[in-house]
């Protein structure tokens, strides 16, 4: 169905899985993203997602709720996600959009999602 | 052949003489071609070869003369019945013909220019044939009409217009439904901007579909203008496609980084509501010169309509959770922000964007 260039990456490293999205995702895609993301954390084992959306200049009500759900669903299968590289723009559009809520765990970059994710499966249940 | 000529004989050949050669001569075509559908052409075409030689033909000799030039004849239908076969091949034309519809086609176009002309008021056919057919110019016209050449001008340019319109009517032999239909027709057509904007021409096309489909042509002659976008909306893929558009064209405008996510995100979130509750509508997106610079979005749908829009652009209506509207999140995100909805008649959001100055 798709024959471009991979619109998004899913790489693991270690117990963690970093997922870039490379591009402006429709809703249709946004959601097949949701659902290999989930499935993978179960093949991979990963305690930790990471979700890079440096490249996406929209976050719309859409992908703000999607991230927020793939978010939850990582909790339900055992990891913990963070989104990283939300530009200064999108951040100041979701707030004036109301979907900036707290529900999102984030940090500035990937550097920065690594580390969290450390202290979150440090200061958490203990490391399988 | 016989070198004898007409002048020392006692006269020409009676014509009478010939044709009472006409059962002999059918009698030797038939005897070499039977009963072939050409048989009495031949007899006819051996006739006339021998009344253009009688003059030449010695008396007495007439009846021989007619049976060799019979015999003759013949031989050359058959020579030419085989030329025929070996050249068969040279007759294929590689090339399309006049196909029977391409004149039926062509036979309907030309009558469909007759009525669209019938439509036009005397005074206006006259105007028209004078200067298109006639190459009568504008400023002589002007002067026999005591007005101006710019007149006379803007005159023509509005009657081709109509005539445009009344050519695909009388093409499609249909009335349009609706007495609007006419007038955002010919604005189309005449690519008259603030016409169409009085007319709101894009909702009329949303809601019919008989114009959608005539105004193809002219919209297309119109001139292609760098400054407006028109997206269709119908799937969640034209969503991406909309917000790229209208981020495009707010960035040639000269809109920062921010207000170009602000903008993309408030088309975004606006056309996703087409796709989730109308299926169908387009954003067209405009650049304003006036008062400022700035970008004005037009979200239009064919959907239910909004039952209450004061309460739509509450907070707390629109929820976050896929129910709401997500009116009162774009409305922040703009400067101005306008809804109309009726139910039943699909909505209409316009949202405006200014440059800040500085």
């Amino acid at each position: 169905m798709n024959t471009g260039p991979a619109l998004v990456s899913i790489l693991r490293q270690g117990s963690t899985l970093v997922a870039s999205i490379h591009t402006a995702l429709n809703d249709t895609e946004m959601v097949r993203f949701q659902q290999d993301l989930i499935r993978q954390i179960g093949e991979h084992r990963a305690r930790g997602v990471i979700i890079d959306v440096a490249a996406l200049d929209v976050l719309d009500s859409f992908a703000s709720r999607t991230l927020r759900a793939v978010a939850e669903m990582a909790r339900l299968r055992g990891a913990s996600t963070v989104v990283v590289g939300i530009q200064p723009e999108v951040a100041y559009a979701m707030v004036e959009l109301g979907t900036g809520g707290d529900a999102l765990t984030t940090a500035l970059d990937l550097e920065d999602g690594l580390a969290l994710l450390a202290d979150l499966g440090q200061s958490g249940p203990a490391r399988g | 052949m016989t070198t004898a000529r007409a002048s020392d004989r006692e006269g020409p050949t009676d014509a009478a003489e010939v044709e009472a050669l006409i059962p002999v001569l059918r009698r030797v075509v038939r005897a070499r071609v039977g009963s072939h559908p050409q048989a009495e052409d031949l007899v006819q075409e051996t006739l006339a070869r021998v009344l253009a030689a009688r003059e030449r033909i010695e008396p007495g000799m007439l009846e021989p003369y007619a049976i060799a030039t019979a015999r003759n004849v013949v031989a050359s239908l058959w020579r030419q019945g085989d030329r025929a076969v070996r050249n068969a091949h040279r007759l294929f034309d590689p090339g399309r013909p006049d196909g029977a519809d391409d004149v039926v086609i062509a036979t309907e176009q030309t009558a469909a220019v007759g009525r669209a002309l019938a439509q036009l008021s005397e005074d206006e056919r006259r105007l028209l044939l004078a200067h298109e057919v006639t190459g009568q110019d504008t400023r002589s016209l002007a002067e026999a009409a005591d007005s101006t050449a710019g007149a006379v001008a803007a005159r023509l340019k509005r009657i081709r217009a109509r005539l445009r319109v009344e050519y695909l009517l009388a093409l499609d032999d249909v009335e349009p439904p609706s007495d609007r239909c006419r007038a955002v027709l010919v604005a189309l057509s005449g690519a008259d901007r603030r016409r169409q904007d009085e007319l709101d021409t894009e909702r009329h096309l949303l809601e019919c579909p008989l114009c959608a489909r005539l105004s193809e042509p002219l919209v297309e002659r119109g001139p292609v203008r760098s400054d407006e976008a028109h997206v269709p909306i119908a799937e969640a893929a034209d969503i991406v496609t909309a917000r790229h558009r209208a981020r495009e064209l707010a960035a040639r405008a000269g809109f920062d980084g921010v207000d170009l996510t602000l903008i993309a995100t408030a088309v975004s979130e606006m056309a996703r509501n087409i796709v989730r509750f109308a299926d169908n509508g387009e954003v067209s997106v405009r650049l304003l010169d006036r008062p400022r610079r700035g970008i004005r979005v037009i979200v239009r749908d064919t959907g239910p309509g909004i039952p209450d829009v004061d309460r739509a652009l509450q907070d707390g209506y629109s929820t976050d959770e896929g129910l709401g509207l997500g009116l009162p999140g774009a409305r922040r995100l703009m400067d101005e922000f306008l809804v109309e909805s009726s139910q039943g008649n699909g909505t209409t959001v316009k949202m405006t964007k200014w440059i800040k100055r500085g």
